[in-house]
């Protein structure tokens, strides 16, 4: 019966967890309101908020967005990724306990870690703060400029600017040090990123980020996540290092995710 | 012995917050066909990040102790599911299902987690570290 029981629930997780894989579902509000059968509050409708400058209000605390287990999951229906063959080989042989994200290290850009994250926006900035993983932020400068030569960093340079009501954010500078995706998804440290923001309605926005590497990969590409916002929520605090020291028992290969 | 509070297993709890949360692949770490059905008397719990973990004296039919090593998923998931840092406490008799760890030890992904009085919880482990989705 148990085990029954075990199998209905491990299947129902895979449900889940596949439903989530582009499109996280609503979760529970803060802890101390979340009862355990609580499914949290449904994601509300209706238009996306205005701050007093009239631009869209992207403020809250949001789920997903990204890719957490494989980039292809945000392609276009029969679309493929155009890694360089060379790459593809480099990523074969990735092992899961290299990730650095298994070793509490950023997860850059376009990739998500299934933890919650808000956007704080200023008229000079616009701010992540992710909860994980890890513990820390971006940082957008609106209507800036790169710099001629940005040393390279795990979350690259960022500038935001405004197309109508989407939020577009151009990002250069990245180091070559992070992975897209659990299963290893190269790119190099010419990567450039173009994320497009966009709150279709109060509880849902829309990423579509355009990826150009052309070391790792043949043409740009497109992925689209769906971010969900997680009413009521707050984030908490996540320090991966904390007590990390079992990432050598993982012994497969990143592909086998 | 605090144990867990009017814990429910239940879809809602599992469609919460915790049902992908990983810092890492679950297939590289875990192997899901291989799972393992552990009873025994908690020696310690780490309330810690990346992972919740607690630690399990198993006696085997010879009498032989076994301590397993149980990864759940991270303080702030398993919160949201209900959890408290005292859900579980040194001394309580729990039985396990999980996944074994692939690499042999003695490890595994904690996947549901029974107290002696029959009450028990979504460890948030596969929850933690989800199975792998269906590749497309």
């Amino acid at each position: 019966m148990m085990r029954t029981t075990t199998l209905a629930l491990a299947l129902a997780i895979g449900a889940l967890v596949v439903a989530s894989a582009q499109q996280t579902p609503p979760a529970p509000t803060s802890p101390a309101g979340a009862g355990s059968q609580n499914r949290g509050p449904a994601v509300p409708q209706g238009p996306a908020p205005r701050l007093p400058n009239g631009k869209v209000d992207f403020g809250g605390v949001w789920q997903g967005g990204g890719p957490v287990g494989d980039i292809r999951m945000g392609l276009a229906k029969g679309e493929t990724i155009p890694i360089r063959p060379e790459w593809q080989a480099i990523m074969d042989k990735r092992m899961s306990k290299e990730d650095p994200e298994a070793n509490c290290l950023p997860t850059g850009v376009p990739r998500r870690d299934p933890y919650p994250w808000r956007i704080l926006q200023t008229d000079t900035h616009t701010f992540f703060l992710f909860e994980g993983n890890i513990h820390s932020y971006r940082q957008i400068f609106m209507n800036g400029k790169h710099p001629e030569d940005p040393d390279p960093t795990w979350y690259g340079h960022s500038i935001g600017r405004w197309e109508g009501d989407t939020l577009v954010v151009d990002t250069v500078g990245f180091n070559d040090r992070t992975w897209f995706d659990f299963i290893g998804h190269p790119h190099s440290d010419k990567l450039h990123t173009i994320e497009r923001y966009t709150r279709t309605n109060m509880g849902t926005m829309t990423i579509e980020t355009t990826v150009e590497d052309l070391v790792v990969y043949t043409r740009p590409f497109k992925i689209t996540f769906t971010a969900r916002l997680r009413p009521g929520e707050e984030l908490m605090e996540y320090i991966c290092n904390e007590n990390n020291n079992w990432v050598g028992n993982i012994t497969g290969p990143a592909k086998e995710f | 012995m605090t144990g867990i509070r009017a814990m429910v297993v239940g879809l809602g709890l599992l469609a919460s917050g915790g049902a992908v949360a990983a810092h890492h692949s679950f297939a590289a770490e875990y192997d899901a066909n291989k799972p393992v059905t552990l009873k025994g008397t908690v020696t310690k719990v780490e309330w810690m990040n990346p992972h919740a973990r607690f630690y399990v004296d198993v006696k085997d039919e010879q009498g032989a102790v076994t301590n397993w090593n149980l990864e759940l998923a991270s303080p702030n998931v398993l919160t949201r599911n209900g959890w408290k840092r005292n859900s579980l406490t040194v001394g309580d008799e729990v039985t396990i299902e999980g996944s074994a760890a692939k690499d042999g030890s003695k490890m595994a992904n904690a996947r549901v987690v029974k107290l002696a009085d029959g009450r028990q919880v979504f460890a948030g482990s596969s929850g933690g570290d989800a199975p792998p989705p269906a590749r497309r």
